[in-house]
């Protein structure tokens, strides 16, 4: 799973007009969406087998539901009808 | 506190036999007045540590974001900064944790010039600990390099800690440019097994 980065090209952000901060939230952003910081703080210490289950049953649930809301929400926003947006116009 | 409190049940006394009412018990504590109820409420109440990773969550879209200039792609190592080549420009590294924050200046290939923690700046104890110790060793530690004739840096960060972000602050107030921020933060999804979990 962990591939050796190269360094200075994966996980790295120019900064733009002296901006630090915004750098910086771009990076946290990154890392945040694609899991590295909680991984990182889930391993500092042992999970216990039993908190490990708990969390990939809540995950798996967590999972499941955005699926069908996502399902439910595209199925409100859906489009195809003559007049896209009626009574709008 | 206690002498309040002492002070209170006094009052309390004198305007009972003044009133000539049935006086209440003296008792030194009462469970009203104590302020730690429940060590999980308390928890709640207390900010939780700031660890640098501001923007961590949220889910802003940056509409005027050049992807191609924010970042690097196969000729960065090659692109010039100043006339110097981005493969060549020296590097601080940060190397934050929850108790102390360590700055350190390196060349391109990694030899120390200048090492610095929150600890030897003279901060001791918990203090070291702090978002306003790290940038106070930044400070010096980037007016020094500057003294030393480095202008433009990249910096590369590792961990989570309260000086993650003022680090980074603190060398840019000490005027050095910095060309790129790196997270080397070490994250394995198959480590070694973590020491025991804390208990309180």
């Amino acid at each position: 799973m962990t591939l050796k980065h190269v360094s200075f090209i994966s996980r790295t952000v120019f900064v733009k007009n002296n901006d630090v901060e915004a750098a910086c939230r771009v990076l946290n952003r990154i890392l945040g969406r694609e899991g590295l910081i909680d991984q990182y703080r889930r391993t500092r210490f042992f999970e216990k087998p039993c908190q490990f289950r708990r969390r990939i049953n809540f995950e798996r649930c967590k999972s499941i539901y955005n699926e069908d809301m996502d399902r439910k929400i595209q199925f409100v926003l859906r489009k195809n009808r003559l007049d896209a947006f009626p009574g709008a116009s | 506190m206690a002498s309040k409190q002492l002070f209170s049940v006094f009052s309390k006394l004198v305007i009972s036999t003044n009133s000539l009412n049935i006086a209440r018990p003296i008792c030194t504590t009462s469970s009203k007045l104590r302020e730690v109820v429940n060590r999980k409420e308390m928890l709640k109440t207390v900010p939780a540590m700031d660890e640098g990773t501001q923007g961590e969550k949220s889910v802003e879209i940056d509409y005027g974001l050049n992807k191609h200039e924010l970042f690097p792609t196969a000729e960065t190592p090659n692109k010039l900064f100043n006339g110097i080549p981005f493969k060549d420009i020296p590097i601080f590294h940060i190397k934050v944790s929850k108790n102390n924050t360590l700055i350190a200046l390196t060349d391109a290939k990694g030899d120390f010039k200048i090492v610095r923690s929150c600890g030897s700046e003279g901060f001791k104890h918990t203090r070291k600990g702090t978002n306003i110790a790290a940038q106070a060793t930044a400070i010096t530690i980037g007016t020094k390099a500057r003294e030393q004739g480095y202008k433009t840096i990249r910096v590369k960060v590792k961990g989570l800690g309260p000086g993650r972000m003022s680090a980074i602050k603190g060398l840019q107030m000490s005027g050095l440019e910095i060309i790129s921020i790196t997270d080397a933060t070490p994250v394995s999804w198959n480590p070694p097994r973590p020491r025991k979990p804390k208990r309180l």
